[in-house]
């Protein structure tokens, strides 16, 4: 914390409006939204499904059973494995961007110390 | 030892013990190979990132073996065979974890990790916010938790180790042996000596390996050992489902039939009981852990010895012998009429000692509903209990022996969506990982390489171990067997008895592929983020490399001799390190690699409140439940949520509470390098 600059003076924050920001943060954050967002929607669909239909079944002999697996977990999870399959296939061939990932010429791994004197 | 183990010791010992030998000369073939890769790169970033230059088969492996540890083949399968059906949501959000795992931070971290030329995770955070407090306190954090895991990691891979070989000669001499020598040393008083010769080699094998070759030969015996374990789970699940349905009627398929013979399922009950032999015996009668039992009448009482016992010369009985009896008619009958089954002719059970105990959920009917078996008036005059529960193994929560509220509770499973996926991208070994892969091609391939591999793996063992419970009756007390012994028990029944070395080799696969990538991480964070960072930047090369070396070696040594006597509760630890590392490693990074606006102070406040909070939780236990490892659960979540949500809490507050960080920083990250001024 120490090391922090905390004696710029407010001129020097940071104005995205002044920024442009590289395309490769913003993809790489759209994709990470989406990404939360197919994990909130598997919960959503999974868990409740499950416990709707699987959970404290009154007659358990009356379970219906697809492909021999009993149908709260079919339609509870195997349907959604194979949905969630198509969607990465999708999101890794059809919508993720690639983007040019190239090491720092100015900086060498052997110098460490590089950039931190500014703050000593 | 018992029943599984003499068919161990009938075919597939020697046949495991060589393909174990196989396996080890192709893991060390890699080690020497990639330490002749490294000759003429820059070692640091050859030694601990692999140059940065995976391509996706070995980065999609790589990561895929290293997050599936042993508990996947040895925790998991016991798992499903105890609890059945339920498993599937337990594993539920795997269907998201390649996904989340690799896409979340892959293509960032692996970004600013190049911006930074950094080659650790604390050496990201501490270059991103050019904070050498913050490096710091993240390398604390990882070595505090990443060595207790290590520890936990050599013992199971041992244990592992151990089931493997126990029949075979050359072990059982060397055990005896080894016994011998080690009385009297304190250090090793009351130490198993098979153990002992178990994590001696698993431990040795592993940090001989890792030290000489570095990144590349962990990610290489990583892609060796992802293959040894989808090929495994792939030749077990048709043999499962075929040998299911022989029982099966006309026309009902092998997964149906088992199914419906789940549904009849009634968890067994658990107790003592003294048994008599037929007259006073003139030399030590053994009673062996797995021997069957009955107590014959019109409809026969089956129970399986769990403990091993004796009846002592010149007695006539064993009191107190602890055995499990099956309550499944199905069951009794399955395990009765198979040619196989050696019921105990020459010892009777004594019906008036039995002291049997039923499963807490699934055992019992609460009928008086007031959370307690009743055993006065819930059983008959035999003691059996009237209203046992079908169908627990196919519906939620899932039986449970001990827990009231069943095995997977809705909290739970809420929880272990957080658990697997979200905290699965928390690892600070994933993340080194992301920072390895060569182009972001690799990346989309592989998170779909990954994809399909976690399918042909998950679902899969839930159906091969639902399958086991008709298959194996009976092995509720020795559940984490049930992986050798359905190798074994799949592979005999089509006369390729070899096979199962190749099956039970998987988890120990699985082991040796996550503590060679966590005995780096710290090594790492030794050289690099301690030494060179802090105490010498200016270095040489050699020095460097013989330091490399040299702590790599010491940590392994250090969490083989943690071991030697290593802490109990084994899985818990694995749980609570994992679970911890998310909480203070998460939220940092996505903030981190996210906001422009976020600073030194902000991340560092999160990455201590997260795993302030996460230990908070299990110091409460202590109080609440007698255990650090029985953790408080607020409103019935696990620890990990309370966690994480602290940390994305403390560190946006704290972030906006001071103040922004210098703009060289965000440009230098944030914007294209041409606008850098």
């Amino acid at each position: 914390m120490s090391e922090q600059s905390t004696d710029r003076s407010p001129d020097q924050m940071p104005e995205p409006v002044e920024l442009e920001y590289d395309p490769v943060f913003i993809h790489a954050r759209r994709e990470a939204i989406i990404i939360f967002c197919t994990w909130l929607v598997g919960l959503l669909w999974m868990v409740p499904y499950c416990y709707r239909y699987g959970y404290n079944v009154a007659d358990p002999s009356q379970i219906t059973t697809v492909f021999g697996i009993p149908s709260w977990l079919f339609w509870g999870i195997a349907i959604p494995w194979i949905v969630a399959n198509l969607f990465t296939t999708w999101f890794c061939f059809g919508f993720m961007k690639d983007a040019e990932l190239v090491d720092n010429p100015n900086e060498e791994i052997k110098s460490p110390a590089e950039g931190m004197e500014s703050n000593q | 030892m018992n029943g599984l183990h003499s068919l161990l010791a009938a075919s597939a010992s020697n046949a495991a013990l060589w393909t174990f030998l196989v396996y080890m000369l192709a893991v060390f073939s890699l080690a020497i190979f990639s330490n002749k890769l490294m000759r003429g790169k820059n070692f640091l970033s050859e030694y601990f990132l692999g140059s940065r230059g995976l391509g996706v088969w070995a980065f999609a492996l790589t990561f895929a073996a290293t997050s599936a540890s042993g508990g996947s083949f040895t925790g998991f399968p016991s798992k499903i065979y105890t609890h059945g059906w339920i498993l599937g949501l337990w594993i539920g959000s795997y269907i998201v974890v390649p996904i989340c795992a690799m896409g979340l931070l892959g293509k960032r971290i692996n970004q600013v990790a190049r911006l930074s030329s950094s080659i650790t995770v604390p050496d990201i955070l501490r270059d991103r916010f050019r904070s050498t407090s913050f490096g710091l306190i993240a390398v604390a954090l990882i070595v505090f938790f990443m060595s207790f895991n290590l520890v936990a990691q050599f013992k199971s891979g041992s244990l592992i180790l151990k089931t493997l070989v126990l029949e075979v000669g050359v072990f059982q001499d060397a055990s005896t042996a080894v016994n011998g020598w080690i009385e009297g040393i304190g250090f090793l008083e009351g130490v198993d000596a098979g153990y002992l010769i178990c994590l001696l080699t698993f431990g040795i094998a592993v940090i001989i390996y890792t030290t000489y070759g570095g990144f590349h030969a962990v990610v290489w015996t990583d892609v060796m050992q992802g293959i040894v374990m989808v090929v495994g789970v792939l030749i077990m699940l048709p043999l499962a489902l075929m040998l299911v349905s022989k029982g099966a009627p006309e026309g009902t398929g092998g997964l149906e039939y088992a199914t419906r013979q789940m549904i009849e399922m009634v968890p067994p009950e658990e107790g003592t009981v003294t048994l008599h032999s037929t007259g006073v015996v003139t030399e030590n009668l053994a009673i062996r852990q797995g021997d069957w039992l009955t107590l014959p009448g019109e409809s026969p009482r089956l129970f399986r010895v769990t403990g091993e016992s004796n009846i002592p010369v010149g007695s006539s009985s064993a009191s107190d012998v602890s055995v499990l009896e099956i309550m499944t008619p199905g069951d009794i009958n399955r395990v009765l009429g198979h040619e196989d089954t050696v019921i105990r002719s020459d010892l009777q059970v004594d019906l008036e000692s039995l002291e049997m105990t039923a499963y807490v959920f699934g055992g019992e009917e609460d009928r008086n509903g007031n959370g307690q078996l009743d055993e006065g008036e819930d059983r008959n005059e035999n003691g059996k209990l009237d209203h046992p529960q079908k169908g627990m193994y196919v519906t939620g929560p899932g039986p449970d022996k001990r827990e009231m509220n069943g095995f997977l509770p809705l909290s739970l499973a809420v929880s272990f969506f957080f658990m697997w996926a979200i905290s699965g991208s928390g690892q600070p070994s994933s993340m080194v990982r992301l920072m390895a892969f060569k182009d972001t091609i690799t990346l989309r391939r592989s998170i779909f390489t990954v994809a399909m591999y976690y399918s042909m793996i998950y679902f899969p063992l839930v159906i091969i171990f639902c399958c086991a419970r008709i298959l194996l009756p009976g092995m509720e007390n020795e559940s984490d067997r049930i992986m050798p012994a359905m190798a074994i028990f799949l592979t005999e029944n089509i006369g390729l008895g070899w096979l199962a070395g190749l099956l039970v080799a998987a988890p120990f696969a699985a082991v040796m592929s996550t503590v060679d990538s966590f005995l780096l991480m710290i090594s790492s964070a030794l050289v690099r983020d301690i030494y060179q960072r802090n105490i010498n930047p200016d270095v040489q090369e050699k020095t460097v490399k013989t330091l490399s070396y040299i702590f790599t070696l010491l940590v392994g040594l250090g969490a083989m001799a943690g071991a030697v006597n290593p802490p109990q509760f084994l899985q818990d630890i694995i749980v609570y390190t994992g679970s911890g590392l998310a909480a203070a490693f998460l939220a940092p990074m996505v903030f981190a690699l996210y906001w422009p606006r976020s600073n030194a102070s902000g991340c560092i406040s999160g990455m201590l409140a997260g795993f302030a909070a996460h230990l908070a939780m299990y110091f409460s236990g202590i109080f609440t439940n007698g255990s650090f490892f029985q953790p408080y659960r607020l409103l019935d979540f696990d620890p990990i949520i309370v966690g994480l949500f602290t940390s994305f809490a403390a560190t946006f507050v704290a972030t906006l509470l001071t103040a922004p960080p210098p703009r060289d920083l965000v440009q230098k990250y944030f914007c294209k390098p041409r606008t850098e001024s």
